[in-house]
Order: C-alpha cells, then sequence, then structure tokens
C-alpha cells in the first residue's frame, strides 16, 4: 500500500502525505496533468486501463488503490 | 537610491548547472556564485570541473560532481545527493552540449543518434529528475535550456546540431506549459558566435578573413561568455517572474537581419 501511496504521491506531483481516505479531487495538486498521470500509473504499474466516465465514479484514493489492487 | 534593491539577485537560490567545466557554463557558475547563488556542477570533465570550484565565489557552500549526464540512474543519485547537501532546487541551467559541423548528405544515423542523445537526452532528463518533487523546491523557480541561433535560423553544415537545438527550444514551450502549475518558469537561450578559449581555435574563429565575416553578421560584433551568462542571470532570477515559454536571443543581432 505504501508503495502504491508514493507513486500516486509522485503521479499527482504532490509534496504532502497522502491517505487512502483523502478525496484526491479535492487536493490543490488535482488537474487535468495530474488525472493524465493517475491514468498512466494505473495503465504502467497495474495495468489496468479506465474510461473517464468510470473514473469519474471514483472519490477516494482508496478507491483508485482498490481498483489498481484488484485480480 | 536604494541599494538594496537588486531584483537580479540569486541569493541562497541552488542553481543545478550542466557542462560546468569549461566555457558559457564556467562562466554561469561563476556569475551565479557572485549573485549569491549556491551551485550544484556537473561534468563528464571532473578536471575541468575542479577548475571552475577555483574560480567560484564561496566554494564551500557548492557541490559538484563529475559524472557522465547519459547514465540517467547515476544522475538520479547525484541529484538526490545534491539536494540532501545544498537544498531544494530553485534553477537549473542545461548548459552541456556538443557542436559539429557537417552536411547533410554525409550524415550516419549514428551520428543523430550521438547528437540526440548527448544534446537533448541529457537535457531532457536531467530536467526531470531535478524537478520531482522533494528535488525542486516548491516555491518554483527557473529551468534554462541552451538552444542557439543555430536552432532558429538555417545554416550550412549545421543542420546536426541545429536540429538538436531546435528540440530543445521547443521542449522549453511544452514544459512552460506542463511545469506551470509548479510556478516552475521554463525558457531557452539562443546565443549567436562567442568567443571562448576552445573555439577561437576553429577556423571561422581564428582566420581572419573568415572571422571578419562572422563578425559582419552580428551587429554588435562577437559575444562573450559573461554576456550569455548575465543573460541567464535574468532568467533565473525573479526579475523574470512572468516570463516563461520565450526563447532569449542573446546574439548581438545576428538573427535580426
Amino acid at each position: 500500500m505504501n508503495e502504491f501511496l508514493n507513486l500516486f504521491k509522485e503521479a499527482i506531483e504532490r509534496e504532502d502525505e497522502v491517505r487512502l481516505e483523502d478525496e484526491f479531487r479535492k487536493y490543490d495538486e488535482w488537474d487535468s496533468m495530474a488525472y493524465l498521470s493517475v491514468i498512466a500509473l494505473m495503465d504502467d504499474k497495474y495495468n489496468k486501463q479506465m474510461e473517464e466516465a468510470e473514473f469519474n465514479t471514483l472519490q477516494t484514493v482508496g478507491d483508485i488503490y482498490e481498483i489498481c489492487t484488484k485480480n | 537610491m536604494d541599494t538594496l534593491f537588486n531584483p537580479f539577485s540569486l541569493k541562497d537560490k541552488v542553481v543545478v548547472i550542466s557542462g560546468a567545466a569549461s566555457g558559457i557554463a564556467r562562466q554561469c557558475a561563476i556569475s551565479c556564485s557572485k549573485m549569491g547563488a549556491r551551485l550544484i556542477l556537473l561534468d563528464l570533465n571532473g578536471v575541468g570541473l575542479a577548475e571552475t570550484m577555483k574560480l567560484v565565489d564561496s566554494p564551500e557552500y557548492h557541490f559538484y560532481s563529475c559524472l557522465n549526464l547519459l547514465d540517467y540512474d547515476k544522475v538520479s543519485q547525484v541529484i538526490k545527493e545534491a539536494v540532501n547537501q545544498v537544498g531544494k532546487i530553485n534553477g537549473l541551467l542545461n548548459c552541456a552540449g556538443i557542436s559539429t559541423t557537417n552536411l547533410f548528405k554525409i550524415t550516419k544515423p549514428e551520428e543523430l543518434d550521438k547528437f540526440f542523445h548527448v544534446n537533448v537526452y541529457t537535457a531532457y532528463f536531467l530536467t526531470q529528475e531535478c524537478c520531482r518533487v522533494g528535488n525542486w523546491a516548491k516555491e518554483g523557480g527557473s529551468v534554462v535550456f541552451f538552444s542557439s541561433v543555430a536552432g532558429n535560423l538555417g545554416e550550412i553544415g549545421k543542420s546536426t546540431y541545429g536540429m538538436t537545438k531546435a528540440a530543445l527550444l521547443n521542449l522549453s514551450k511544452h514544459l512552460a506549459c506542463e511545469l506551470a502549475r509548479r510556478k516552475i518558469r521554463v525558457n531557452s537561450i539562443s546565443p549567436g558566435a562567442i568567443c571562448t578559449p576552445i573555439n577561437m581555435n576553429l577556423p571561422h574563429m581564428k582566420d581572419p578573413e573568415k572571422r571578419a565575416v562572422l563578425e559582419a553578421q552580428h551587429l554588435l560584433g562577437l559575444g562573450e561568455i559573461s554576456d550569455v551568462a548575465n543573460a541567464c542571470i535574468f532568467l533565473l532570477s525573479d526579475a523574470s517572474r512572468w516570463v516563461t515559454g520565450t526563447n532569449l536571443f542573446v546574439d548581438g543581432g545576428y538573427s535580426v537581419k
């Protein structure tokens, strides 16, 4: 989980801590580039591809973590 | 007069300079140190770097490392080490590069590869490493890519070199867009013909007739390394806080005509 949180943090270029319960859209760093970076992270590291509509249903960092680690 | 007013000050800014063992980059190191910057100097040439360290102000405040910028893992390791020692980065001068004169019709793929790796890839990945969260200062800063008049204009025998310099110029515009959210400004600088100890022995500088032609092409005559270093100070300092994505010609008027 820590590895995911670090990768997520790096992807959105956030200096402060990231927690699973955080609503990522409330981060100051969240914008279209952060979105693209997270989509790329999910694809590159976890082999998960996702349409924008589906991504829009995710609320927390934990929601993304769950998708990434689901078999 | 307010003697403390100096928008060009680099006091306590941490500035990375690649290629700092000689020429323009060495002068940038000297000038930035005089403006109060703390330096992270990188070059393959350890002897030249040590010489640069003797020339900068307050050498004890700076960090230097002899490394091959094509060794990306090593670059990552060295930048982390430097940041731990000197502090988070506020500025980056991508000076390292090589030049050549060769004709299009005889250029081989491996030569293009070499030039793109040394002139473009190294600057690209050094910038990527420096700009990582944790390495770059939270308050933002300034990245400068060294392009050239040859990256903007046509010239016989300069297609290989010119293409790499055009790539850097264009890269700076895209990165200006991507990094603005973190208050990192990105610009390029395009020097004209500069008198350096190395190129003074090249035919176009040494031969009086060829030199006269070259001088005539530059409205203000040939440049000095300090002319480029001073422009870099402007781009690194808060004096240029509203300048990003631009290309600054420092060419004595070469590109005007």
